[in-house]
């Protein structure tokens, strides 16, 4: 007997998936915080500018620097990290809605590190906020140490978060008892946090480039301010190189469904890709190599791809993990492999605490049943009738078909976790499947499972086992 | 060491316990200070008090939310199963104190920066009712992390409302303890005569939660025999407040705030451990692996590298303010 299974009330969000709302949160989050760290190291970049050429009425370029800093971009920064910070919170909450243990999981591994973030986030956020309101007043090295601590604390707090976020994909060492530091510093953590470093300055460098745009100068002064901007983008040279660095140290079965396992996946590795490869092009050629300016509308529209590319790129990151959310500890079911091979024989559903919602719904015991096991298994990953639906990836099976599907469900999808129940389970499910797909018609016979149905799903699940496909711990 | 701070999870509880007391202290100058400004600016009164207040709520808010990620950290490690399923029971309800949190930001910017009354009672009338909503939120969250038995029907029922009875007078209680924390901060930015109206809002916000405390006591609410060292001195903490508050009302210049600030830091502190006694019967066993995570030095040295970094900004600032 190992620790009892921590059961948690489950939530459903109708036709959306739960990857859909934890990303949808997640992009906006990553997106507004990476440029709230690029916007700090931009802006102090821009106040060195605006410094040298200090007392000198001819340098126009240092007085416009100055008129940039202390106008809309320093406002954009603080908005972004205002937001980030409170979509930070709202990934907390959204976690826990998604997986609760995981992010428990997280948090009892690595609570003094995050408590470290902690204290860096909170540097960043009185830096930001003394320059904000007081940067005007200041002299010229108040200011600088100013926005040097800003830009300092705000990657460091990126520092920090991607040890933790990236453990979740390569636990290396720590999987092998190594500790917390073997757990930070993880095969990802470098190329993940260099990768990031160069999203943070190009994006910073495109939003300055739009900001730029909105200048009352003439046209010549702003490009002068472009082409400062614009260097900022100039690590989008070195992001295919840490890509693929990334993907060297992916572990083996999350390459392969990156690299065409899955088309889904695959297909967000490309966006991503094609995205960054569109804004690196126009920057490194268009901008730096060919002095072009850029105006307003560009900047916008490679903001834009930005956006996608950092959206694709988070589907890509979370898609990564499966059938994990901690590689080798944890699955997506919120399941300890050790605890699958305890509910193939005590049931899925058998110690949940929690009765259904709208129970009355389902006219037999064992559709009731199966929406529990749909509930403590499935709903994770997929819904019923929304987005990356059941009823809809099944129709077409044949109900041996499902059945063996569903029991051998990780030789199914490489992607999917070891089924968490026993024959019962399986049963339940499929018969709940083909109920709803029938249209959840309201008066169906109760029945009871044919022993030689369960017999055939016993062997099925004996024969598969309880480990994952890919090779995983 | 002193109860509570005994056993395993004392370092965490201890922690929780200050970054808490830190994060109301922001949150009373926020949550009352918005209610100050918006009165203000409903009698259309040209109050200096007022405007600098205003122009302060942000960067307070910023510093409550910031100030605000702390305890939940430590309330995930103390707690982490009943906050967990109390996240999940409220769902969207309890999700919603995000957006909410955001619109009450762009709000207290918006009256900050408005020139038109009309903008600004507006802003600051819909900040208030914002902010309202997440002290209401987080009050049901917390009662109904305790209420086991009231998990199965809630959930089943798919209700997003716990209409727990103990939520208003605990609303009652904070609400007038806000206006002392308020206050307490406020006042460091007044000088003679302009202390004296700050010195009414918190007397009347300490008379407000004792009325929240007696009717809690009244519905049966009482400390555990363990904590009541600590409710004493939450009470003698309090009745020093109060003394250094009509104090200050007499002589605003003396060192009434000075006092003030002590004794409600006293109050403050011993209240915080009284507040979370009923539930430290709750509290979980520590996961072995959380127990064992490595870290600690690397935090506590950034922790004092982050406050010289803060010393450090104050200093920067000092020139220009």
């Amino acid at each position: 007997m190992g620790a009892p299974i921590p059961y948690y009330p489950v939530n459903e969000f109708g036709p959306l998936m739960k990857g859909l709302v934890i990303g949808g949160v997640g992009i906006l989050h990553v997106f507004l915080a990476q440029f709230a760290i690029g916007g700090g190291m931009l802006l102090y970049h821009f106040e060195r500018v605006a410094q040298r050429g200090a007392g000198d009425e001819a340098d126009t370029e240092a007085r416009d620097a100055r008129t940039f800093v202390d106008g809309y971009f320093k406002v954009l920064v603080l908005v972004s990290f205002v937001v980030g910070a409170l979509t930070g919170v709202a990934m907390w909450f959204t976690t826990i809605q998604v997986g609760a243990r995981t992010i428990g999981l997280m948090l009892d591994e690595f609570h003094w590190l995050w408590a470290t973030e902690w204290v860096w986030f909170s540097i960043e956020i009185v830096a930001g906020y003394a320059f904000y309101r007081f940067g005007p007043r200041l002299p010229g090295p108040a200011r600088l140490r100013l926005l040097g601590l800003y830009a300092i604390a705000a990657w460091m707090s990126l520092f920090w978060i991607n040890g933790i976020l990236s453990w979740q994909l390569t636990p290396g060492r720590w999987a092998e008892g190594g500790g917390v530091w073997a757990g930070f510093f993880n095969p990802s953590f470098w190329p993940s946090l260099l990768f990031r470093t160069a999203v943070a300055a190009t994006l910073a460098s495109l939003v300055a480039c739009l900001v730029i745009n909105t200048m009352e100068l003439d046209r010549a002064r702003r490009a002068v301010l472009i082409r400062r901007a614009a260097r900022f983008a100039a690590p989008v040279a070195v992001m295919p190189l840490l890509a693929l660095w990334f993907f060297a140290v992916l572990p083996e079965d999350s390459r392969s469904w990156l690299l065409g396992g899955s088309m889904a996946m695959t297909m967000f590795v490309g966006v991503a890709a094609g995205a960054s490869l569109l804004i690196g092009g126009y920057v490194i050629v268009g901008i730096l190599a060919r002095r072009l300016y850029i105006n307003a509308a560009t900047a916008m529209l490679l903001l834009v791809l930005a956006f996608g590319a950092t959206a694709a790129g988070e589907f890509v990151r979370e898609g990564a993990r499966k059938p994990f959310t901690v590689r080798g500890v944890l699955y997506s079911t919120s399941l300890t492999p050790a605890e699958v091979g305890r509910l193939r024989v005590r049931g899925a559903t058998t110690d949940d605490p929690y009765p259904l919602r709208g129970e009355a719904r389902y006219p037999t015991p064992e559709l009731v049943r199966g929406a529990k096991v749909h509930r403590a298994l499935c709903d994770a990953c997929h819904t019923m009738h929304g987005a990356n639906a059941l009823v809809e990836l099944t129709r077409t099976w044949t109900d041996d078909q499902l059945r063996l599907n569903v029991a051998k469900l990780q030789r199914t999808k490489g992607f999917m976790p070891p089924f968490a129940g026993n024959a019962e389970d399986v049963e339940a499910l499929v018969q709940l499947l083909r109920w709803e797909a029938a249209g959840a018609p309201a008066a169906v016979p109760a029945r009871a499972p044919d022993p030689a149905v369960l017999a055939q799903i016993q062997r099925w699940l004996d024969e598969v086992g309880t480990s994952p496909a890919g090779g995983a711990p | 060491m002193i109860w509570p701070f005994t056993g395993d999870a004392a370092v965490w509880l201890a922690l929780y316990v200050l970054v808490f007391a830190l994060h109301a202290a922001f949150v009373g100058y926020v949550v009352i200070g918005t209610a100050y400004a918006f009165v203000q600016a409903l009698r259309r009164a040209e109050d200096p008090t007022a405007e600098r207040i205003r122009d302060r709520l942000p960067f307070m808010l910023g510093c409550a939310i910031t100030a605000g990620v702390a305890p939940l950290l430590f309330l995930q490690l103390l707690y982490q199963r009943r906050f967990y399923t109390a996240n999940l029971l409220l769902g969207p309800r309890w999700g919603a104190v995000v957006p909410a949190l955001i619109a009450g930001f762009y709000a207290l910017y918006l009256a900050k920066a408005a020139s038109r009354l009309s903008w600004r009672r507006l802003a600051l009338g819909g900040g208030l009712l914002c902010f309202l909503f997440v002290a209401w939120s987080w009050t049901e969250l917390h009662l109904l992390m305790r209420d086991e038995p009231a998990w199965r029907e809630l959930y089943a029922a798919g209700t997003r409302i716990y209409a727990d009875a103990g939520v208003a007078p605990r609303l009652v209680l904070w609400l007038g303890a806000m206006a002392a924390l308020f206050a307490a901060i406020a006042v460091w930015w007044e000088r003679g005569a302009a202390r004296r109206p700050i010195a009414a809002i918190a007397l009347a916000g300490l008379a407000v939660a004792t009325i929240g405390a007696g009717w809690l006591a009244a519905r049966g609410a009482a400390a555990p025999d363990a904590a009541h060292g600590w409710l004493h001195l939450a009470i003698a903490a309090t009745a020093v407040t109060i003394g250094a508050w009509i104090w200050t009302w007499l002589r605003p210049d003396g060192a009434g705030a000075s006092v003030v600030a002590g004794a409600t830091a006293a109050a403050l502190l011993s209240g915080a451990v009284v507040r979370e006694a009923p539930r430290l019967a709750l509290l979980e066993a520590p996961r072995p692996a959380a127990l064992e995570a490595g870290g600690l030095p690397v935090f506590l040295a950034t922790l004092v590298l982050g406050a010289l970094a803060i010393a450090y900004v104050a200093r920067l600032i000092r020139a220009a303010r």
